[in-house]
């Protein structure tokens, strides 16, 4: 019996190793591959370098690119913030099965494949509201997709949210506003800023939906897609590990912030 | 509308303006017809029939893809959540943290990378080569349906481990050990206890896989070499072909064949956990 559970253990850690390693391994090459001197990505490694670094931001379409993915991302961060939270704390206030039933529908962006939210919104915008594209198109394309996140994350922390804090604020006297902003938004602020951070990291993962509303100029992920197509160029690994630092920061201080598991 | 509810209308506002309106308007073209590259308001189902009669054979192939990927990185993913939460002890909150930073860490850094481990150059083949098993660089290991599933199933895994964990995580280990006391066995206590309380979990995590894969076309030209999916044949009535009409019918003609396929799946799982 004994032999059996320790077989089984065993077999169980080597799934984990397996399955981790499938996980972590190749986001760490392209990070390797990012300060390899040889422009083969290939072992071992021939030599350290910051060719690639210095390569990439001698390219003149990086900078836009990267100012444009930070300012779209900053803005429909703020927009999905305020909108996901408003949202939350009016479903909070619902009973659960009426709540649930209108974050599923919330949601549904979450499901839905980003080529098909991005050409539907290239034909809206042209065609039926016959608006020029651009990055505020983007920033829209981006704030329907994070939204749902931030309403998910903000009824989570409401949950177990203790309303008499706000009710006896109202009772001494303060209007919903002042109760609002006195009690319930330094307590949740936390919360908030960690959602605006995992919106921020959406948009700038975001390649689909930007390509098909920008119009003109690039984002970060754009800008790669230009790279990748063209050529095995090695400042993609580069530019790559950028994106990955700036979207895996922003989420693991979103964790830290929300202290959101699962 | 009373006080209560108003804090829902610019989210609301939002869904309906920037998602369900740009939705309709597209179910809309999909009836409509282009004539020397200029779209124009009409009421033709032809579109329809082109994509079920043109595009048969990649619509099947895609669901098959869709269906693999989302069984393997549903299987993978509940293998993974389950081992983190009942069988490494301490190690469960770094592994779940594994999981959740690679969660939205670059869609295209990762298909990138996988192009560049399965590549000709790539660490694969060399790999391959210093164990002396292949003595010349293979190159089948890229551009085939194989390196779509690898690539996709590795872009899902985290989105679909985080569910099946959060329901697994309600399940108190003392449960399991009642049951296997009471002289259950492993695979009952599997199938009447634990596979029930994350039946939730296993649903949101294959309906996501399965919808995403479904409807993606970057890992298909980037690592499939073109093979016959979907959104590669939408995008491009977009990009080249200039004819949204067609686009929209297929990707309409797309979605709700995945959505009957994943109804029809979900009610044989449900039913199957039934006794």
């Amino acid at each position: 019996m004994m032999r059996a559970q320790q077989v089984s253990d065993l077999a169980w850690r080597g799934l984990i190793l397996l399955i981790s390693g499938f996980m972590a391994l190749p986001l760490l090459l392209v990070v390797l591959f990012s300060f390899n001197q040889s422009a083969l990505t290939s072992l071992p490694l021939t030599g350290l370098t910051l060719d690639w670094y210095r390569r990439l931001f001698a390219k003149d379409a990086f900078w836009p690119a990267l100012e444009n993915s930070l300012l779209v991302g900053f803005a429909a961060a703020l927009l999905a913030i305020v909108t996901g939270t408003l949202a939350a704390l009016a479903l909070s206030r619902y009973k659960p099965r009426r709540a649930g039933l209108l974050i599923n529908i919330l949601s549904v962006p979450m499901m839905m494949p980003a080529l098909i939210i991005g050409v539907s919104l290239m034909s809206y915008f042209v065609r039926f509201l016959d608006v020029p594209l651009g990055l505020w198109t983007v920033v829209l394309g981006h704030v329907v997709i994070a939204q749902p996140f931030v309403v998910l994350i903000l009824y989570a922390r409401l949950a177990s949210f203790d309303w008499s804090a706000v009710d006896s604020a109202r009772d001494l006297g303060a209007s919903p506003l002042q109760a609002f902003f006195t009690v319930t938004l330094p307590i949740i602020q936390p919360t908030i800023v960690g959602a605006g951070l995992i919106a921020l990291s959406i948009s700038l993962d975001d390649f689909v939906i930007a390509f098909f509303t920008i119009g003109a100029g690039n984002t970060l992920p754009t800008l790669v897609w230009g790279l990748v197509r063209t050529s095995l160029d090695p400042t993609i690994n580069a530019i790559a590990t950028l994106l990955l630092a700036l979207s895996i920061g922003s989420t693991i201080l979103a964790l830290r912030l929300s202290r959101y598991r699962g | 509308m009373g006080r209560k509810h108003w804090p829902l209308l610019p989210a609301g506002f939002l869904y309906a303006g920037v998602f369900v309106a740009p939705l309709l308007f597209f179910f809309v073209i999909s009836f409509w017809s282009v004539k020397s590259r200029i779209l124009r308001p009409d009421f033709t189902f032809k579109n329809y029939v082109a994509t079920w009669v043109q595009y048969w054979d990649s619509m099947a192939n895609t669901m098959a893809v869709a269906l693999m990927i989302a069984a393997v990185t549903t299987l993978l993913a509940f293998g993974f959540a389950y081992a983190v939460r009942f069988k490494v002890g301490k190690l469960e909150g770094p592994l779940l943290f594994l999981a959740l930073i690679t969660l939205f860490g670059g869609y295209l850094v990762k298909i990138y990378a996988w192009k560049s481990i399965l590549g000709r150059d790539g660490i694969l083949n060399q790999a391959l080569m210093e164990l002396g098993l292949v003595d010349q660089p293979v190159d089948a290991l890229l551009y085939n349906t194989n390196a779509v599933i690898i690539t996709l199933t590795y872009f899902l895994l985290p989105f679909a481990i985080l569910p099946i964990y959060g329901n697994l995580r309600a399940i108190n280990p003392a449960t399991i050990e009642a049951a296997r006391d009471l002289g259950a066995r492993r695979w009952a206590v599997m199938r009447d206890v634990i596979l029930p309380q994350c039946e939730k979990g296993i649903v949101i995590a294959f309906t996501l896989a399965f919808l995403i894969s479904a409807g993606d076309y970057v890992t298909p030209r980037f690592v499939g070499g073109g093979a016959a999916m979907m959104g590669h044949f939408i995008e491009l009535q977009f990009s080249l072909g200039f004819n949204w009409p067609q686009g929209s019918a297929m990707s309409f003609s797309a979605m709700l064949l995945s959505l009957a396929i994943v109804l029809v799946l979900r009610a044989g799982f449900r039913r199957s956990l039934r006794p």
